[in-house]
């Protein structure tokens, strides 16, 4: 039974200090809901009867006996209660604004009562409700007998209260946890819902803050950074329960696409999707310094490397991530994390100690070199196919100031930059990390730009580091600061409420390349001169990465000297000059390959290292829940061919 | 040469964007602990980037303990003066008499259109703003008997229950520019609102514009001290050297605000920028500082 409390606005004896404390009280209490209702009507009735009678529902039918005056405005007094409570649903019916507005001055338009809507709901998500029909009203003082009949009808049932001591009592009846209150849509939203999903059984942990098409807060999760998306649902647990709660409604859906997704920045791993379900993890920021001695730190999937670098920056600390702040912390420290500390520091995955999960069954396990050793390795570099992951434990290192590089360059002959820049960044010692971007030439022309850090203090080793890299091309522009890796990572922009407003699908092409060679150079160039490729990318290795053995992880590729990315704009047109210059390559880089082919997810995992994984899938997933991410199918026999990398 | 011998104010403009919706609490929440006096957002509902300021204020309300809060200025054209004046009181009351009405007769007609609303002239948009107004109070004057009645060129309101009754007696704070909205602040309005970035010609203009307020108030009969003037000031910076206008150290932002109290009569100070330091060091720095030389030469 969910109980809530309905607060009178015009009531003349609640003063507005008390009725605060029965909305927060409820809350404390664990009561569902807080009602506010207008029994007097919220504008007299107009002479003429043209403007439309407010619509709130009274409860106890007409007051007997009107008060001289209006009562609080009901949308002023929600707004209010939200800011002094922090997870109690707020009901209030929005006017019904279906009349054609008459220029009075008592009755609003209705899209600045929409806007309202919206507002309330960035300002306090998912805690709104304005539609009278999601909750039942029984009279003041029912008794426990008749408000379990009124429940019987599956909605929240509100009681009028005027004191603290009528609270306690309604509180008194329900037993057990306090609960969020299961918003009910408008049939127009719910005229938005997609087959095949049983949005009534949305577990009670995960209903008040879930998101249908339709929903106010939908645009702001529908989409990722990369990749355009409908999902038919959006669940947003924040804890790992609730993660389990997800995850078993998720079960419940496998005829659907299931996306996990922690900032949204994927390019591989569907974190959203048309139709289906996603389980998005914002929520799970937090970061905390578990031992300072040693550096340990644990992270909330949906932290960004942003604010894990501003966090970790007091201590002195730095965990090496990939080169952009946006990116979250689920998605690169299940993948690897080539960053631009890789050589100095090794990948994101080698700092990981532990790892707290949920299970495709729903179970709650900590993996560790000594707690579930085999999932601990699985899930450094295929984690995705293995579980969702709560938390990550990091050890961190004691990182200062550093030398942070962008040097911008011109060139005609892109095949010798490439060249020149292939030897120099791997020839350069491991304190430096140098990345390569570059695209289609403009009039036989390239821009080249060079990113990077040198992981030393002192400006004049920064210079001397950086001096050998002028040579790739003609210098046009360049800046380099000396800065703590927070100011690395802090260019990276926030996303607010609105979310993510990626369009359109990547298509991507990623692979290991174990040495810059001559003819590399060359096949690369011919790449970029066809035009089909709009973002090319080298990314420096070596170093720190590859002194980690090959088999200690589910990350084999240790061994390259760079990884290279390029983006174009559909797979028939990328495949036609990408596939011959794949005799270059050792392996794939996951976390930017978007080929539909399922040969590729041997490229991901050499074939001892996908049969190891098949075992472990096998154990821990042998449904094959976890799919959205280069999927290892745990019966690959079963059917008629091997389930690769992720369709479209 | 007009101190009207109000205590000094100060406050933040904050820009009320969607999407830093919890940004823009926290800049007031940091308004309200820096000692500020006003936290302020603008209105316009047709702005599909910001939230809807009613709301915003409500909520805004409700997350900090002493700061007076309003509308800079209300968009009168897209709220209807009684649905405003309720929840105006309403928020007096839950607030404990911290809401003041900023107000203005309307912008970006299009935008206004688009949302709903009928697009006026200048002219017909001040008298609309005078009946508003009288609406307004009408609806706040509880010890009147009888619903309020109002029959006018631009609102119906036929027999409306009055109330709730406000908490305090709200400011109502014209946002004015023109002659006749001048005039129209002299004579009704408790504070005039304007931002020193669209005076015509900067702090030049305040004498003349000052005086038009000041013969409207006497022409209907009040004193011209009725009517506060505050000022928003949109480009602010803190600086080792001084560059203009509020953009400066401290010590020259209190001389200048000083000066603009004593010489001009201003006595609010709203600053925008979004930027947490400078808040903080407007409330910490500035206010006292400026308080002090104020009173010491009120004092002579
Ligand atoms: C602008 C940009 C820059 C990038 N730079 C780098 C870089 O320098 N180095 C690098 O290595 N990569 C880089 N990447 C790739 C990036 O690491 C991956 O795309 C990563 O998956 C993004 O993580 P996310 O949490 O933001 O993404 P999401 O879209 O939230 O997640 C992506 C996928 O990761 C898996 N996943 C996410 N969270 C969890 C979890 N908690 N438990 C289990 N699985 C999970 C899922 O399969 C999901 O589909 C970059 C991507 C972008 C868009």
């Amino acid at each position: 039974m969910e109980l809530g409390i309905a607060l009178d606005l015009s009531e003349p004896g609640v003063s507005t200090g008390t009725w605060d404390e029965l909305a927060r009280l409820a809350e404390e209490r664990g009561l569902a809901l807080v009602v506010l209702t207008a029994s007097d009507g919220r504008e007299s009735v107009p002479e003429g009867g043209g403007a439309a009678a407010s619509g709130e529902p009274s409860g106890e039918g007409a007051a007997a006996e009107q008060p001289a005056t209006a009562g609080l405005d009901p949308w002023t007094a929600a707004t209010w209660l939200a800011g002094r409570t922090s997870s109690i649903g707020i009901g209030v019916p929005l006017p019904d604004l279906r009349a054609e507005s008459s220029h009075d001055a008592v009755t609003p338009y209705p899209m600045v009562v929409a806007k309202a809507g919206e507002s309330f709901d960035l300002l306090a998500p998912g805690r709104l409700l304005t539609d009278a029909a999601a909750w039942v009203h029984a009279p003041r003082g029912a008794s426990a007998e008749e408000l379990s009949v009124l429940a019987g009808q599956g909605r929240p049932v509100v009681v009028p209260v005027d004191s603290e001591q009528e609270v306690r009592r309604l509180a008194d009846l329900v037993s057990g946890a306090p609960r969020v209150v299961r918003p009910q849509r408008s049939l127009a939203v719910r005229a938005r819902r997609r087959p095949g999903i049983d949005y009534e059984s949305v577990p009670e942990s995960l209903a008040g803050l879930a998101v249908e098409p339709g929903d106010p807060g939908y645009r702001g999760v529908a989409s990722n950074y990369l990749r355009a998306g409908s999902p038919g649902l959006v669940l947003r647990p924040g804890t790992p329960d609730e993660v389990a709660d997800a995850l078993g409604y998720a079960r419940r859906h496998t005829h659907l696409p299931l996306g996990i997704r922690s900032a949204g920045h994927g390019v591989s791993g569907r974190s959203t999707n048309k139709g289906g379900l996603v389980v998005d993890l914002r929520r799970m920021n937090g970061i905390e310094v578990l031992d300072p001695a040693r550096r340990l730190v644990r992270i909330g999937p949906g932290a960004t490397w942003k604010q894990v670098s501003a966090a970790l920056h007091p201590h002195g600390w730095a965990i090496g991530s990939g080169d952009y702040g946006g990116v979250g912390v689920g998605g690169l420290a299940t993948a690897g994390g080539i960053g631009l500390l890789g050589r100095a520091h090794g990948l994101t995955i080698d700092h990981l100690r532990g790892v707290e999960l949920v299970l495709a069954d729903g179970s709650q396990v900590r993996a560790s070199a000594d707690e579930h050793p085999e999932l601990f390795w699985a899930f450094r570099g295929a984690g995705a196919n293995f579980g969702v992951g709560t938390a990550f434990e990091f050890e961190a290192d004691r990182i200062g100031q550093v030398g942070h590089a962008e040097l911008t360059f011109v060139t005609t002959d892109i095949e010798k930059s490439l060249a020149d820049y292939g030897r120099i960044a791997s020839e350069a010692p491991r304190d430096t990390t140098v990345f390569l971007v570059t695209g289609r030439p403009r009039q036989g022309q390239w821009t080249v730009q060079l990113f990077g850090v040198v992981d030393n203090p002192d400006p004049e080793v920064i210079v001397e580091r950086l001096t050998p890299f002028a040579q790739i091309g003609l210098l046009a522009q360049q800046q380099v600061v000396v800065t703590p890796y927070m100011g690395v990572m802090g260019s990276a922009a926030d996303v607010g409420p609105e979310g993510h407003q990626g369009f359109g699908q990547p298509v991507s092409r990623s692979a290991f390349l174990p040495r810059l060679t001559p003819e590399f150079a060359r096949d690369a160039a011919d790449l970029l001169r066809s035009g089909r490729v709009y973002f090319f990318e080298l990314r420096a290795m070596g170093g720190a990465i590859a002194d980690v053995p090959s088999g200690e992880m589910a990350f084999p590729h240790r061994a390259s000297a760079f990884q290279v990315t390029a983006m174009g704009a559909n797979d028939g047109s990328i495949n036609q000059v990408w596939d011959p210059l794949r005799h270059h390559f050792d392996g794939l880089y996951l976390s930017f390959e978007t080929d539909p082919r399922p040969e590729r997810l041997h490229d991901a995992f050499p074939p001892a290292v996908l049969e190891r994984l098949r075992e472990i899938k096998r154990h821990y997933d042998p449904n094959n829940l976890f799919r959205d991410n280069f999927n290892i199918d745990p019966h690959p026999d079963a059917r008629t061919a091997p389930s690769g990398a992720v369709k479209s | 040469m007009s101190d009207y011998g109000h205590d000094l104010l100060f406050g933040s403009f904050i820009t009320p964007s969607a999407s830093g919706a919890q940004q823009a609490v926290e800049l007031a929440v940091t308004s309200d602990r820096s000692g500020l006096d006003l936290v302020t957002f603008q209105d316009h509902p047709y702005q599909a980037s910001f939230l809807d300021t009613s709301t915003l204020l409500a909520y805004v309300a409700a997350r900090t303990e002493n700061v007076h809060i309003s509308a800079n200025v209300t968009s009168l054209p897209l709220r209807p003066p009684a649905v405003l004046a309720r929840a105006a009181a309403s928020l007096d009351i839950l607030s404990g008499g911290r809401f003041e009405l900023g107000i203005g007769a309307g912008a970006f007609w299009e935008g206004i259109a688009a949302m709903g609303g009928r697009s006026l002239t200048a002219a017909q948009g001040v008298e609309a703003l005078r009946e508003a107004i009288t609406v307004i109070r009408d609806l706040w004057d509880t010890d009147t008997r009888g619903g309020v009645r109002h029959h006018g060129q631009y609102y119906q309101v036929n027999g409306a229950k009055r109330g709730p009754r406000p908490a305090h007696d709200i400011a109502v704070w014209v946002g004015a520019y023109k002659p006749r909205m001048l005039a129209l602040t002299g004579s009704v309005g408790d504070g005039w609102l304007p931002s020193m970035e669209y005076l015509p010609r900067g702090v030049e203009s305040l004498p003349e514009m000052n005086a038009r307020i000041d013969e409207a108030a006497e022409g209907a009969g009040r004193s011209p001290s009725d009517v506060r003037r505050l000022m928003n000031f949109m480009n602010v910076q803190f600086s080792p050297a001084s560059g203009g206008l509020l953009n400066g150290p401290a010590e020259a932002w209190a001389e200048q605000i000083a000066a603009l109290a004593l010489e001009h009569g201003l006595s609010a100070f709203i600053i925008g920028g979004d930027d947490r330091a400078t808040i903080e060091r407007f409330g910490a720095e500035v206010a006292p500082a400026a308080r002090d030389m104020v009173a010491r030469e009120r004092g002579r």
